[in-house]
C-alpha cells in the first residue's frame, strides 16, 4: 500500500494562504472598517463650539446635555446621572475622536450614578471611568462584572434587566435592548451572554429613557413604554451604513423615530452619532443630515430635539 | 464593529514578525550561521499544525449567534491552540520554537469586588491585564532537536503590572521561569511588554549563561 504524502510546496503554498486569510481579517467590511479607524488616526480633533464649564445647576427640574456620542449628562433636580462617558482621544487604540468632547469631566463636582450600557470600547471606556467622581454608584450590564476593574466608586452594581435599584429616592431599571456582545471580537463566543442593556431613570415623577446602543425592536421599545411614561428618549442614530450589517444592532434615523413612536415618549434627543467615525458612512455628519431630513418631512422639530456636541437644554 | 475592527488589527500586526524571521533566515544562510528555518521539507509537520490552529477558530468564529455554553467553552478551549513564537537561544543554536501557555493559577488584585480575584486556566483578560499575578505552564515545540528533543517545558511565575489605560493599552511583565529543555533545567529572569488588550505580549527571557536566552511573541486568548 503506498502512502500518499503531501507535497511540501502545497502545504507551504496552503498555509500562507490561510495566515494571510487569518491575519487580514478575511472579510473585505473587517478590512474596509481598519482602513477606515486607521486613516482617521492621522486626523486632527476638532475644537467644540459649545464647551459647558458650568454643567451643574441649584435650581433645574431636568437638564441634558450631551457631551458627544453616547456620553449624555443628565440632572434631575439634585441627582446627577452620565451615560456611557467617554472622554479620551481615543476608545480600543484605534477608534479616534473627530471631535472633542463637550465637557471637561473636571466640571462634573458631583455624580449619583454612571450607567454602562454594553461591553464595547465606545461605551466603557476605563480612561474616562478613572476621569469621574468617586461618590458615584456605577451600573454595568449583566455578565459585566468580569470585564470592570475597580475604579474606587462607592458602589458597583450589575445591572438585571427589570430589577429597580433605588437610592435615596433615585430609581434606575435596566430594560432590554437589542445589541450584540463581547468587548475584544473573539469573545463573543464564550464572554456573558447578554452584556448590554438599556436604563430607565426615574426621580421626581420625571422619566429618562436611556437606549445605549440597540437595534430596532419593537416589542422592547412597546413594553417599555407601557411601563413607564417616559419624559425624555436618548436614542441612538448611527451607524447607518452598511445597514445589512448594522440594522439587527444599531437604529437608523428612521428606525429610531419608529422607536420613539413605540416608546410613547415626549421628547427625543437623538444621541451616538458625529463624534467617532463609525461604520461606513459617506460623509462626516450622514446620519444626522438625514435625522434632519425627517424631522422637517414629519414636522417634529417640538418633539425631536438635535442637540450638538456640548449643548444642554433645559426641559422643565 | 470596534471588536471586530481590534481583531483584524491584531491581525495584521502579526504579519510584522513573521516577516522578520523570514529575514532571519536568509541572513543567517549568507554568513552560515545557526539558521532560524520554520520552512524546509522536513518541518512539514509544525506546518500543518500552524494551518490547524489556524482554521480551526475560523471554524469556531462561524458558531456566534448561536452560542450556548458548551459551543462557548468549545471556542475557547479551540483558540487555546493557538500558539505563541519564541526563539529560544542555547549554546550552539538559535532553533525557532512554538509555545502553548496554560494558567493553572491566577490572582489579580485590579478587578471590581463583585467577581472573585481568583482564576484557574479561563482567564479574562481584564483580570490578567489590571493588575495579577500569574502562576502558568508552558510547552514547547522546536524547529530542531534541543540536546536530544524536540520539546520543553517550563513553569512561570508572572507579575502583570497596568501601565495605560489599566493596562488595557500598555501593561508591565516581570517574573521568573524555571525550563526544562535541551537536557537542562535552568532559571530565567522575565521581563516584557503587554499589549492590545492583553491579547499580545513580547517577553524576554534570560539566564545567568549570557548564551542562553528567550524572545517570545505571546498570543493570549483568556
Amino acid at each position: 500500500m503506498t502512502t500518499i504524502r503531501p507535497r511540501p510546496r502545497h502545504v507551504v503554498c496552503t498555509s500562507v494562504v490561510a495566515i494571510f486569510c487569518f491575519f487580514t481579517g478575511c472579510s473585505p467590511l473587517v478590512s474596509r472598517f481598519t482602513a477606515r479607524a486607521v486613516d482617521q488616526l492621522r486626523e486632527p480633533i476638532r475644537p467644540v463650539i459649545h464647551r459647558n464649564a458650568t454643567p451643574l445647576h441649584s435650581d433645574v427640574g431636568c437638564s441634558i446635555l450631551w457631551v458627544g456620542h453616547a456620553t449624555v449628562l443628565i440632572q434631575i433636580h439634585d441627582k446627577i446621572i452620565i451615560t456611557d462617558p467617554s472622554f479620551t482621544k481615543t476608545v480600543g487604540l484605534l477608534a479616534k475622536r473627530s471631535v472633542e468632547p463637550g465637557l471637561d469631566p473636571a466640571a462634573i463636582t458631583r455624580l449619583n450614578a454612571i450607567l454602562i450600557s454594553h461591553l464595547h470600547f465606545d461605551h466603557f471606556s476605563y480612561g474616562s471611568l478613572d476621569m469621574l467622581p468617586k461618590q458615584a454608584t456605577l451600573f454595568v450590564p449583566p455578565g459585566a462584572g468580569e470585564y470592570t476593574p475597580e475604579f474606587g466608586f462607592a458602589n458597583t452594581i450589575e445591572a438585571r434587566t427589570w430589577e429597580t435599584i433605588e437610592e435615596d429616592g433615585l430609581r434606575i431599571t435596566p430594560v432590554p435592548v437589542q445589541h450584540f456582545g463581547g468587548r475584544y471580537g473573539v469573545d463573543v463566543l464564550w464572554g456573558p451572554s447578554r452584556p448590554w442593556t438599556g436604563y430607565v431613570i426615574e426621580y421626581q415623577s420625571i422619566t429618562v429613557f436611556f437606549a445605549g446602543d440597540t437595534g430596532y425592536n419593537p416589542e422592547f421599545f412597546k413594553e417599555i413604554g407601557q411601563r413607564f411614561h417616559i419624559d425624555v428618549a436618548l436614542l441612538p442614530i448611527a451607524p447607518v451604513e452598511p445597514r445589512d450589517f448594522m440594522k439587527r444592532v444599531h437604529t437608523d434615523p428612521a428606525e429610531a423615530l419608529q422607536a420613539f413612536e413605540d416608546l410613547g415618549a415626549k421628547i427625543m434627543i437623538p444621541i451616538h452619532h458625529d463624534t467617532f467615525f463609525q461604520g461606513l458612512e459617506p460623509e462626516v455628519g450622514y446620519a444626522k443630515k438625514l435625522m434632519q431630513t425627517l424631522i422637517e418631512e414629519r414636522g417634529m422639530q417640538d418633539r425631536v430635539k438635535m442637540l450638538t456636541i456640548g449643548e444642554q437644554i433645559v426641559l422643565k | 464593529m470596534l471588536p471586530l475592527t481590534v481583531f483584524c488589527a491584531l491581525g495584521t500586526r502579526l504579519q510584522e514578525p513573521i516577516a522578520i524571521f523570514s529575514r532571519f533566515h536568509d541572513m543567517n544562510k549568507s554568513v552560515n550561521m545557526p539558521s532560524i528555518s520554520i520552512w524546509s521539507h522536513s518541518r512539514c509537520p509544525f506546518l500543518w499544525l500552524v494551518l490547524a490552529t489556524v482554521l480551526l477558530p475560523w471554524a469556531a468564529l462561524a458558531q456566534v449567534g448561536q452560542r450556548d455554553s458548551t459551543s462557548g467553552f468549545t471556542s475557547w478551549l479551540t483558540f487555546q491552540a493557538i500558539p505563541s513564537m519564541m526563539v529560544i537561544s542555547h549554546p550552539g543554536d538559535i532553533p525557532f520554537a512554538f509555545e502553548w501557555e496554560a494558567t493553572p493559577l491566577l490572582y489579580s488584585f485590579g478587578m471590581t469586588r463583585l467577581v472573585s480575584p481568583w482564576y484557574s486556566f479561563k482567564v479574562s483578560q481584564a483580570a490578567r491585564f489590571t493588575g495579577s499575578i500569574e502562576l502558568k505552564a508552558t510547552g514547547q515545540i522546536s524547529t530542531r532537536k534541543m540536546g536530544s528533543s524536540y520539546f520543553g517545558s517550563s513553569a512561570q511565575l508572572i507579575g502583570h503590572i497596568p501601565l495605560m489605560e489599566r493596562g488595557e493599552y500598555l501593561g508591565l511583565n516581570v517574573g521568573v521561569a524555571k525550563y526544562a529543555f535541551a537536557d537542562s533545567s535552568p532559571w530565567f529572569k522575565v521581563v516584557g511588554v503587554t499589549t492590545l488588550f492583553g491579547f499580545l505580549e513580547f517577553n524576554f527571557k534570560h539566564s545567568s549563561d549570557p548564551q542562553m536566552w528567550m524572545g517570545s511573541i505571546e498570543l493570549r486568548f483568556f
